[in-house]
């Protein structure tokens, strides 16, 4: 499954200067996921995968080279990160050096797994943090986009960690049409305290004009006249890289795309101004960074 | 050397701190920024801090208000925080006097001095950001390394968070959450918090307990319109908004 073309542009892209390596994601199992969202930006599915998991030692090693550069946070998203056999010791590993993220569709925290994320960010010294997808609040409206029982089991996962003293962040991207039962914040903030979960974390993300949503939004490219006067702090890509096969990449939305990537060897070496060179730098140019948890 | 963290416009708390601070013969007293919000009356920290000499570090609050800024520039995105943030901003602009905006205004980001033979930082969110969050459980030891590597420093302070916590970096250098004075700590108690740094072989850390009137604190914020969520925190310790950005394990210390 390959993503979509993006279309040339008639002139020279703005650059992005970097400024400081701030979070550093790895997308650990590539495009491999149990679920096939309708509005998944880096089409991910459970079968032929158009980019390959991260090898253990390539993880560790970037995170010992972040760790020198002052990181502040890091990320695992996939895919569902879940699927990668050494998940749990590369978390581990991870929480040795800055407080870590998980991004899942909770399909696969089951009591087990979600007893062993308890005791895990029990021993911890920084905190672990799960995040679980769910769009809609409603099974028929969620399952119509992730897909037939991605509700009740994203609900499941939910409700094992917060009983265990690990509340997830509940993510939840802006692809439901309106309601007239409120926003889409305060329907998800109703059905997660009806099902005890209080006070609910709920952060809610654009769509993003790629993979399956490509031309959801306007396909605008940025120019260098949107830069003038313009804080480049709101760019993610000022201050994140995202590990993925084939190399390290602006930014975790554009991960595997090969106008995207700046570097393959060294982290530091990839701490380069960055082209905004696709429709997604729009987003992120109008929306502000959405990707980390805070 | 007594460092005071968020005083949130509670004047009473501050009050109480200045006077233990003064008793235990602090040297001087440093404030880390955020004078108003969340508490009433904001204007009456400032004679307080001005007449006891205390110098401060401009904090995201102040400089959102000496400008008149659309907001407090926490970053909430949340629409419930975003909601009692308002009140609280909305509230603090319209009661701060144009004498005190200026000040704010003239207030410096950060502020450098010697405890012994270490050199200190004094900032308000973190070095490189006004309102960055360093809670105790998402700032990594390299992270803090670089901060002091960055600013030449044996000793960074902060606030912002609310939550006071002290590390010992591997290198020997120390991190330093003073905490806050306008709000309790998520504990469960009223008491707040302000901190000692004493020269020695080492700087020696010591956070120091402040109780003070919180009833009447609650009772003036009740008869300013302030919303009851904020009161209910002065009472009883526990934070009912903006948690936004507190993470998994401190968040699970507190009742909500």
């Amino acid at each position: 499954m390959k993503p979509l073309v993006i279309a040339a542009r008639p002139h020279a892209a703005p650059r992005a200067p970097f400024r400081e390596l701030r979070s550093l994601w790895f997308q650990i199992t590539g495009t491999l996921c149990n679920l096939a969202c309708r509005h998944c930006f880096n089409a991910s599915g459970p079968r032929d995968p158009w980019l390959g998991m991260l090898a253990p030692d390539v993880v560790r090693r970037y995170l010992r080279e972040a760790e020198a550069l002052g990181v502040r946070e890091v990320y695992f998203t996939g895919g569902e990160p879940f699927l990668h056999p050494e998940i749990l010791s590369l978390l581990q590993d991870a929480l040795a050096v800055a407080p870590v993220t998980v991004l899942t569709n909770g399909t696969l925290i089951d009591d087990a797994l979600a007893d062993r994320l308890a005791r895990m960010s029990g021993l911890a010294r920084y905190s672990l943090e799960i995040r679980v997808s769910l769009d809609a609040p409603t099974a028929a409206e969620n399952d119509a986009i992730r897909g037939r029982g991605s509700f009740a089991n994203a609900l499941g996962a939910i409700r094992r960690l917060a009983a265990r003293g690990l509340p997830p962040i509940v993510t939840a991207t802006e692809i439901v049409a309106p309601s007239h039962g409120g926003s889409l914040y305060e329907r998800l903030r109703t059905v997660l305290l009806e099902a005890g979960i209080e006070p609910p974390r709920i952060k809610i993300l654009p769509v993003l004009p790629l993979g399956r949503c490509a031309g959801h939004r306007s396909d605008r490219m940025l120019t260098n006249a949107d830069l003038e006067g313009f804080d480049v702090a709101r760019l993610q890509c000022t201050e994140t890289r995202v590990v993925a096969a084939g190399g390290i990449y602006a930014c975790p939305i554009l991960a595997g795309l090969p106008r995207a990537r700046v570097g393959d060897d060294r982290l530091a070496d990839a701490l380069v101004p960055n082209a905004l060179d696709h429709t997604a730098c729009s987003t992120c140019y109008e929306t502000g960074i959405t990707c980390t948890n805070f | 050397m007594a460092l005071i963290g968020g005083v949130y416009a509670n004047h009473l708390a501050l009050e109480a701190a200045l006077a233990d601070a003064r008793a235990r013969d602090a040297e001087a007293v440093y404030c880390l920024g955020d004078l108003g919000g969340f508490g009433p009356h904001p204007d009456r920290v400032f004679p307080l801090l001005q007449d006891a000499g205390v110098r401060c570090v401009q904090g995201n609050y102040d400089l959102a208000i000496a400008d008149g800024a659309a907001d407090c520039g926490c970053g909430y995105t949340d629409p419930r925080d975003n909601h009692f943030a308002r009140i609280s901003y909305d509230y603090t602009l319209r009661h701060t006097s144009a004498a005190n905006r200026h000040w704010l205004a003239t207030l410096p980001p950060a502020l450098r001095l010697r405890v012994g033979n270490a050199r200190v930082l004094l900032c308000h969110g973190s070095p490189r950001q006004v309102n960055e969050f360093l809670w105790e459980t998402t700032t990594p030891d390299g992270l803090l390394e670089k901060f002091c590597r960055d600013t030449e420093s044996e000793v960074v302070c902060f606030t912002h968070t609310g939550i006071k916590w002290e590390r010992r970096l591997p290198s020997g250098r120390h991190a330093v959450n003073v905490g806050a004075l306008g709000r309790p700590e998520n504990d469960g108690t009223p008491r707040v918090w302000y901190t000692l740094l004493t020269a020695g072989d080492d700087v020696a850390v010591e956070f120091v307990p402040v109780d003070y009137d919180h009833a009447r604190l609650a009772g003036e914020m009740t008869d300013e319109g302030l919303p009851p969520h904020f009161v209910e925190t002065i009472r009883t310790g526990w934070w009912t908004c903006c948690l936004e950005s507190m993470p998994v394990k401190e968040r699970s210390r507190g009742r909500y």
